[in-house]
């Protein structure tokens, strides 16, 4: 069921207008016209089959990837203008990844600190974020724990502490429990609905699991390249 | 955890290739050291030999190789005969091959001279005069070719009586075979011919008055070349070659460092690809990643650095004990090598990390995090 764009509003986060994204020189059309208004503190929910658009969407949120066209503002900026995207990725929003993508060289402790780097913390203050962080999540028992000592539950409980290092009020979630079996998929969801309501932080989290999604105060339906359904979660 | 945490424990992820990378960094700053301290061990050896006997003009025809082209003897008494030319007297100096030892210094000098003077006999005698067939030994010399007083040593295809064992003061000195000038010309085949004048200012003469006779005497007399003793290992063509041989040896061992530590520090960044995207995605900026990759070259640069210039040295060590190095030079390792060889190090590991680390840096975000 298509939908009408939901015009821009003052507590807009994020307001997509055309959006459109094209990779292998306009062969691929991964994005094809998207609009959408996301207000700061919502669950959003974006849902569709493997190939809709779902992740391109998600990484131009994240600075990872820029529109072929049309616009896609940030507390009413554009986004393609912002000066410092590094900047952007590193205060503004948290990334959580399907793989976790936590660095295996390092300890679960040291993965959380990575991204308080070029921040101007002191190495103390950022050991004892990360601390502060980790017991958030119930890794306290973890902390000098290499990732690949970790279950997959325990792994994206890191990996949430490490998207929360600069205290983003945006959280960019990408098949968060993709990896994970029920139970654990079950804790972090829960984990992650806590998070954004005590914080009322601005949750994007893509699935393609219904139970997942059932978490979301709204859901996005995108298909080929479109949004084809803007609703609230039952 | 610090930058130096994360510098390090990324060279610990792969510490063979590490090791090896660094091994090839720390060939190249040890060929550095060995090549270029054995040529400063050559040069301050002439130096203190120079400074020992006490000469303050040499002349000789620079055009020969390590060793001046031997000159006509006949010019010393035209030389003598110039204002400031206090003290002048002949040698004739060869490296040759003297019996068990592959090369030796063999001296013939003026009977007379004053480069007699500050031999002190701490064996036997020294000759009774200049016809006497007899050589003194430097202590090295002697060493080297395990003579003492009262043997006998060939050069080139005659015979001399070792006379005594002398202490000259100076490696050079006593790594040397010396006797007096018109045998050693007789048995070398240089009848009339000596290499060296050397000269003896009065001790008023200022940098001036010397200056004004090395200048009076390369006027005079075509091919001669006069140089103050304290300048011989600046101006010579011998110490040049031998100076720009070892530099151009050991700057081609550095530039086999640097494709090793650019061949691994690309390597790195291509392996690291997924890791960078996720740094980039974590919000490092692109100076931060350019920072690390250039800053594990450097410590790459640095550690080599250091295990070369211990290669190095003990290389030096090891060449300094040679038959065929032994009495010639003193292997000299000074502050300001090892401070050369480290900083050339850095510079090399920073050099090979340049490309790695823009090519890093280009890299998307997005498509870093898929590869």
């Amino acid at each position: 069921m298509p939908t009408e764009p939901i015009p821009s509003s003052a507590s807009a986060i994020f307001a997509a207008s055309g959006l459109t994204k094209e990779f292998d020189d306009g062969r691929v059309a991964a994005l094809q016209g998207v609009d959408f208004t996301i207000s700061a503190g919502e669950f959003v929910a974006l849902v569709g089959p493997s190939g809709s658009g779902k992740t391109t969407l998600l990484n131009m949120l994240g600075l990872l990837d820029s529109p072929s066209s049309g616009s896609l503002k940030y507390r009413g900026d554009e986004m393609v203008s912002l000066p410092d995207p590094a900047r952007y990725r590193a205060r503004e929003v948290g990334f959580i990844f399907q793989s976790f993508h936590l660095l295996g060289t390092f300890t679960v402790t040291e993965n959380v600190q990575i991204p308080m780097f070029g921040q101007g913390l002191s190495a103390k203050a950022r050991a004892a974020r990360a601390a502060e962080l980790l017991d958030a999540v119930g890794l306290s028992h973890r902390l000098n724990h290499f990732p690949v000592k970790l279950s997959g539950g325990e792994r994206q409980r890191a990996a949430i502490a490490r998207s929360l290092a600069n205290r983003p009020g945006v959280l960019l979630a990408d098949e968060p429990t993709g990896n994970l079996d029920s139970q654990n998929a079950a804790q972090v969801m829960e984990l992650l609905s806590q998070l954004q309501r005590e914080h009322q932080t601005t949750l994007v989290l893509v699935t393609h699991d219904r139970e997942v999604a059932s978490h979301a105060s709204r859901l996005l339906t995108m298909r080929d390249g479109r949004i084809i359904s803007d609703s609230a979660t039952p | 955890m610090t930058f130096l945490t994360i510098i390090f424990r990324d060279l610990w992820r792969r510490p063979i290739r590490t090791a090896l990378t660094m091994a090839g960094i720390a060939i190249g700053i040890a060929a550095v050291i060995a090549l270029v301290g054995m040529a400063s061990g050559y040069e301050k050896g002439i130096v203190k030999q120079l400074d020992v006997i006490g000469i303050d003009v040499i002349v000789s025809n620079m055009e020969g190789g390590l060793m001046p082209k031997a000159f006509d003897e006949s010019l010393r008494d035209q030389v003598a005969a110039l204002p400031d030319a206090a003290e002048v007297t002949t040698v004739l100096m060869q490296m040759l091959s003297v019996e068990d030892a592959p090369m030796i210094m063999v001296s013939g000098r003026e009977w007379g001279g004053f480069t007699w003077e500050k031999l002190t006999v701490i064996e036997g005698r020294m000759p009774l005069d200049a016809n006497e067939r007899a050589v003194v030994l430097g202590t090295m010399a002697a060493e080297m070719l395990q003579k003492k007083a009262g043997d006998t040593v060939q050069i080139e295809t005659e015979e001399f009586s070792v006379v005594g064992i002398v202490d000259g003061h100076s490696l050079v000195e006593n790594g040397a075979i010396i006797l007096a000038l018109p045998l050693f010309q007789s048995a070398s085949g240089y009848e009339g011919r000596v290499n060296f004048i050397d000269i003896r200012v009065p001790a008023d003469a200022g940098a001036d008055r010397i200056e004004a006779l090395c200048r009076k005497i390369e006027d005079s007399f075509a091919g001669l070349r006069a140089v103050r003793a304290s300048e011989v290992v600046g101006t010579s063509q011998g110490f040049k070659i031998a100076r720009a041989m070892s530099w151009s040896t050991s700057i081609l061992a550095i530039i086999v460092g640097i494709f090793g530590v650019m061949n691994t520090m690309l390597m790195t960044v291509f392996e690291r690809t997924h890791e960078i995207g996720i740094l980039l995605a974590l919000g490092w900026k692109k100076r931060m990643i350019v920072g690390l990759i250039l800053a594990e070259a450097a410590v790459m640069g640095i550690l080599g650095g250091i295990i070369g210039v211990l290669l190095g040295a003990a290389t030096l060590a090891i060449l300094g004990t040679l038959p065929e190095v032994r009495g010639l030079l003193e292997p000299d390792l000074s502050q300001g090598l090892i401070l050369k060889a480290i900083l050339i190090a850095v510079g090399v590991g920073i050099a090979s990390g340049l490309y790695p680390a823009w090519r890093g840096s280009r890299l998307s975000p997005s498509v870093a995090l898929q590869g």
